[in-house]
Parts: structure tokens; sequence; C-alpha cells
């Protein structure tokens, strides 16, 4: 998948590899993506700048 | 909500699953404690030891004098810093931050630099399918309760003991783990913030008005009939980020003086100057799915301009959708037995008053109704409560304090006679009215119930504002970002990471930026003794120059104040004890610098605790003596559980 258009450090992939294997995914590309997913899922759904301050602020004590 | 969107159904069902579990757990947990001696707990947030002390002396709270007779009343030393979240977790745990990992009322994640509110984070789901504008989450989402340790209320369930925590602080999304929870201070609006109001208004005056903690809507008054929207949080299942709305209307007499509000299925007739009843919403998430939701709304004038508060929008506690109590359904139970209710966990809208847009007037009537809701649920959970433990909070005397302090203080910089002279009885009106509270728990002991009064943190009068950002500005610790280049990269607020040694961020907390551990670090770990030595030093030689006083009172390192849990990182590394009369500024704790360091607190918000712990106490009173030695809010609630026969904890 990745294979064409990424380069990873050989070392991190053979770590990657070895986890990938203990925790039974079916291949070291699936573990990666599982990965990647998982943090983009963080940041698509964390708020933006002003959403966090108009949150912050919903305390009063702050303005 | 980003929180709550998510709000509607796959959340939910994972919280009712979740929640079906801990009853189920609750449920075969052994045979219950019904009939032995009981033990109440209230909890009154920010009551003044000073003020207490003195009120009973003059008699003013005969069920205080009565319960201090019998047993004791003593200063309760708060948290450090001395903030409800922090507190209200040193209570529950027993453990200080390192161990509970509440630290502030805003921490950073040290990788992002993101600032939070301490308590809780949500978490989105994992996986979502993508459809042209839509997606739709194969997994869900959950918010999670970020104080960490085990709450004594655990080892009361252990013991077979049954307990019931209603309004808790720092216990949102509720814990699972007593009989019955409702939660308190922590719980979002369906914003998933503290509480956003809305002012809808046809006044050029008030119309382009960016209010901290709410918004102010134009709306058309031309025709007679106003026509808006609600907001509410962003559609869930769309790939783009959009609000869901929910058309009302109000039709005006501004002769006559009354408004009618028509939304959904619900009319309401305003007249001015009447708080309505709750007003339920749905906004529509999907064709099968709806948001429930409520509001109160305050017509404030119809004439010669449409002025129309409305309140933070509150998860519906018929129908809520974030997880709010335990069991799950034990929301609707209080609110089909004593009506609907504030499910946000700090009703009182400071914010409305601190902008102008409430008079004082308006948000002293709507704290009353708050204060009457919680008084409604106390008396029905006191009459049913037939055996094991109580805990029960009233939040509203911290939050008038806050904006009221100065009624008790003249010198105070915003302090005007006319207005604030006639209302010097308010904040003691309130301490009489737990006084009455207690006096109504009083009536259900039995000889060898135990009860026990105590408050997180006292108060005092917030003159002088510290903008402490600026501070390490000035001392050459921060450099200011230029705010000339489109790429912030390493920016908070006013502060370029990039460059500066140090920064504070919440209300108490001072950060070296350091490398290894912050996202832009710079400071040698090597070097941050010598910088936290230095800086503490620099900060307790400031003086006010308006007093010539010291502006700070303590400078607390965390490694001698704190356990070392794995929370280490999201500590500050100094936490700032301001002198008694000062506070953070109000723009310092996310990021902003100031012009000047030190000035006069010209706010509406005039009263505070996030002081140097010493100078703030709370409170404690019990009918027994618990205790000879100092009482501190850390070893309170083990003291409580010996009592009852448990030993073991703190855990």
């Amino acid at each position: 998948m990745f294979r064409g258009g990424l380069k990873l450090d050989k070392a991190l992939v053979a770590r990657a590899k070895r986890y990938a294997d203990l925790a039974g995914y079916s291949s070291v590309e699936e573990f990666i993506g599982y990965l990647v997913e998982k943090e983009l899922a963080k940041l698509e759904g964390s708020d933006s700048e002003e959403e966090i301050k108009k949150k912050l602020k919903g305390l009063g004590y702050i303005s | 909500m980003n929180v709550g969107v998510s709000a509607s159904t796959s959340r939910r069902y994972t919280a009712l699953i979740v929640l079906g579990v801990c009853a189920f757990a609750v449920s075969c947990a052994g045979p219950r404690a019904t009939t032995g001696p009981r033990v109440i707990v209230l909890g009154f947030d920010g009551l003044d030891f000073g003020l207490t002390r003195d009120l009973m002396a003059q008699g003013r709270l005969p069920n205080f004098s009565k319960v201090a007779t019998q047993g004791m009343f003593a200063p309760l030393g708060t948290s450090l810093p001395a903030q409800s979240p922090v507190a209200w977790s040193t209570f529950i745990t027993g453990r200080d931050p390192g161990v509970h990992g509440i630290f502030d009322f805003i921490e950073r994640d040290p990788k992002t630099l993101v600032p939070y509110l301490s308590t809780t984070r949500t978490v989105p789901g994992r996986h979502n399918l993508p459809v042209g504008p839509w997606r739709f989450p194969l997994t869900a989402g959950r918010v999670e309760l970020l104080r960490h340790g085990v709450a004594f209320w655990e080892d009361l369930e252990a013991h077979g003991i049954p307990s019931t925590i209603i309004r808790m602080p720092a216990n949102f999304p509720p814990s699972g783990k007593a009989a019955r929870e409702l939660s308190g201070m922590g719980t979002p609006d369906i914003l998933g913030t503290y509480g956003t109001f809305s002012i809808y208004t046809s006044d050029p005056a008030l119309v382009g008005q960016s209010p901290s903690g709410g918004a102010v809507l134009s709306v058309d008054d031309s025709s007679g009939v106003v026509h808006a929207h609600f907001d509410g949080p962003n559609q869930p299942f769309l790939r783009t980020p959009q609000a869901m709305h929910l058309d009302f209307a109000v039709a005006v007499d501004g002769t006559r003086q009354f408004a009618k509000l028509q939304v959904g299925n619900a009319t309401r007739v305003l007249r001015v100057g009447e708080w309505s009843d709750w007003v339920p919403l749905r906004f529509d998430v999907s064709p099968l799915q709806t948001l429930s939701a409520e509001c109160r709304v305050l017509v404030k004038e119809l004439t010669p301009y449409f002025v129309m508060y409305v309140s933070p929008l509150n998860l519906d506690p018929l129908a809520p959708a974030e997880p709010i109590s335990t069991p799950s359904d034990y929301a609707a139970q209080l609110a089909k037995a004593t009506g609907r209710y504030y499910t946000q966990g700090m009703p009182d809208d400071t914010k409305a008053l601190k902008a102008g847009l409430l008079t004082v007037d308006e948000f002293l009537a709507q704290s009353r109704i708050a204060f009457e809701e919680n008084r409604r649920q106390f008396r029905y959970t006191l009459d049913r409560f037939d055996g094991g433990f109580l805990f029960y909070y009233f939040g509203d005397a911290d939050q008038v304090s806050h904006m009221l302090w100065r009624t008790l203080d003249p010198g105070h910089p915003a302090y005007q006679a006319a207005i604030d002279a006639p209302r010097a009885g308010v904040i003691p009106g309130i301490y009489t009215d737990f006084d009455a509270i207690v006096g109504e728990a009083l009536q259900h002991l039995r000889p060898d119930d135990l009860i026990v009064i105590l408050s997180d943190h006292g108060f005092a009068s917030w003159r002088r504002a510290f903008n402490l950002n600026t501070w390490l500005k000035t001392e050459g610790y921060l450099v200011e970002a230029s705010h000339t280049s489109a790429d912030e990269t390493g920016v908070i607020g006013d502060i370029d990471l990039k460059r500066s040694r140090a920064y504070g961020l919440g209300m108490n907390g001072l950060y070296v930026n350091l490398k290894g551990r912050e996202a832009y670090g710079i400071v040698a770990p090597a070097d941050r003794d010598a910088l936290l030595t230095e800086i503490s030093r620099r900060l307790l030689q400031t003086k006010d120059p308006a007093t010539g006083a010291a502006a700070i009172a303590h400078v607390y390192r965390r490694e001698e104040v704190y356990s070392s849990a794995g929370y280490d990182d999201l500590a500050p590394d100094l936490i700032v004890g301001y002198a008694k009369g000062t506070r953070v500024s109000d723009d310092s704790p996310l990021g902003v610098v100031g012009p000047e360091v030190l000035t006069d607190n010209r706010s509406a918000w005039s009263g505070d605790h996030e002081m140097d712990p010493p100078s703030v106490p709370g409170i404690l009173l019990s009918n027994r003596r618990l205790t000879t030695a100092p009482a501190t809010l850390q070893n309170l609630a083990g003291t409580i559980l010996q009592q009852m026969g448990i030993r073991g904890f703190p855990h």
C-alpha cells in the first residue's frame, strides 16, 4: 500500500512488524494503517482553537 | 457538542451499555446496609471560614452553631491550588493532584500545547464510513473522566454501604461506582462548553458584541414577529462541520409588554422581566434521531428594542445525550419527581453578568431558580435516604461570591456604593439559606447518625490582577509572538514558544518550556532546577506598586508538593500562590501578554479563591469531633470512612 509512496525507517518498520505480529495484525501495513487512522481520528475530532477557547471561557473565570 | 455532538446516538448507546453494566455490578454487590448509622455529607462550595465564623457569632446560623456545639467547627485546609476541580478531586480520592491528575481548571497537552478543561476528554469514534458529504460512525465516541485514583465511595460500596453522590464536582461522566449519582460541576451544556448563553436582540448597541462565554445574535423585530434559531452542536454525520439549528419565532406585543415564543410544539407566553420555565428543545439529527435539550428564557425588553436572553442549552434530564447519572435513568427520575432542572454543572450565569448582559437582579433571580431546583431535589433525596452514605452539593455560594464579593468590600476597585451597598446582605443570605438546609438535614438525623458539612475553599476580595505571562516577559523568560506571520506554529496565545523559557497557563500554573517534554522545548533538563529557583525567587520579590506589599505569597515546586504517579508531565513546574487579594488576570491563563503586570480588577467578578491556599480555608462542621489535628480536604474522606469503621482509605 504505502510502499510505493512512503519511505519509512527500516528499524521503525522492523519494530512495527514485531508488534504487528504480537498484536495479531495480518500484516505490518494493516498495523501501520491502523495507527495512522487512530492519530488522524484524534486530529479530525479535535476542536479548533476558537472552539477550545470558547469552551474554556465558559468557566467564567477567564475572558 | 463536539463532545456531545456525537451527542446523539452512538455515544448514548455506549453510555447506556456502560451504565447498564455498572448498574448490574451495583445490584450484584451483595447485601446492602440500610438500617445502620447513616452519614450525610453536605458540600457547600466556596463557604468561607471567616465569614461563616462571624455569622455564627452573630447568631445568624443557628443550625451551624447547633452542629458545632455537638461536635466541631474548624477551618478546613484546601487543596493546592485552591480550585474547585482540584479540591473536590482531592476530597474524593484522599490524594494530591499528583495522583488524581487534576492540577488546574485548565491544563495543556505538552506535546500539542493545546489547552483543555482538565476533568474530561472527548474521544471521537475510531472509524467513520464516508459517503458523499456524510460520515457514519462505525464505533462510538465517548466522554472520559480524567480524574484518576480511587473514589471514597468505591470503598463504601465494597463494604456493602450504599452511597448516593449528588452533584459531586469532577465526577462527569459519573463514575458508575456509586448506587446513585448525579454529575455536577464539569457537566457541559449541549455545545460541550461549561455554559454558553445567547442574547437575541435588535438593539444596535448590543449587536456586534462578542461576550466571553456567550453570543449576541442580531434579529429583526420590525414585522412584530422575530424569526431566529437556536444553535446546536455540529451535525455528527457531516464530514464538514456544520452546526444544527432549531428555528423559533417570537410574536411581540410591545404595548402589553409580553411575547409569545413558539419552538417545535412548545409555546410560552413571556412577560418582560419574568423567567420562563424550562422549554424543551429537539434538534433533528437525522430523520430517525433527535437531540434533546432545554433552555430558560428571559425577555429583557420589547421596546424600543427586542432583547431576549436564552440560557445555555442544557442536556435534557429526561433524555440526556450524555451520561449524567447512575443508574442512567436516575436523572429522569429526579426530573419527573421534582421538575426539570439545570443539568449544566455550574448553572449560575456569571458570564452574562460579567458581560453586562444580565443585571445583578436578573442574575440573582436566575441563581435563585437554580438553587430552588437543587433544594427540591435535596428534599426528595433526603426523604428517601434510608441508609448508607449521602453526599449532596450546593454550588451557588461560590458562584454568587465570585460576582458580589465586592459588596462586602467597599475598598474593591469595582465597588459602587449605590449599587453594592444595598446588596451587602446577599452573600450572608445564601449562608442563612444553607443554614436552613442543615436544619432540614438535622431533622432527618437519628442519634447515631453522622453529619459533616464542608466547603472546598474559602473566599477573598479579588482587588489586583496579575498577568503572569507579562511578568515572565518583563523578567526576560518569555518572548511575545509578533503575530505578523501567517504561520503561528509554536505560538500559544501571545507566547512564542520557540523562544520562551517559561510560560503561564491555567489559573496557577507556570511551566518550564522543557526540551524533551514540551513540543517546542528549549530548556535543557539539566537547567530546569536552576531556572525554577531563579523564577521562584524573583516572583517572591515582586511587589505590588499600588500597595508595596508582596504580590506572591508562596511558590510551590511540583516535586515538593505532589506525589508522582505518572502525570508529572501534565503538572505545572511551579504553582503560584498569589497573595490574598491578588489573582491571575483574566487573560493570562490562555497565554495573553498584556501591557502591565499588575492592574486593578474592575470586573464584576470581584471575589475569588485562586490565591495562596492557606489564605482561603474552607469550613468543616460535624456533630462529632472528627479530628484534633488540623483538618484538610485531603484527609477528610479517610477520617469519615474511619468513623464508619472502614480503614485503608486513601489507597
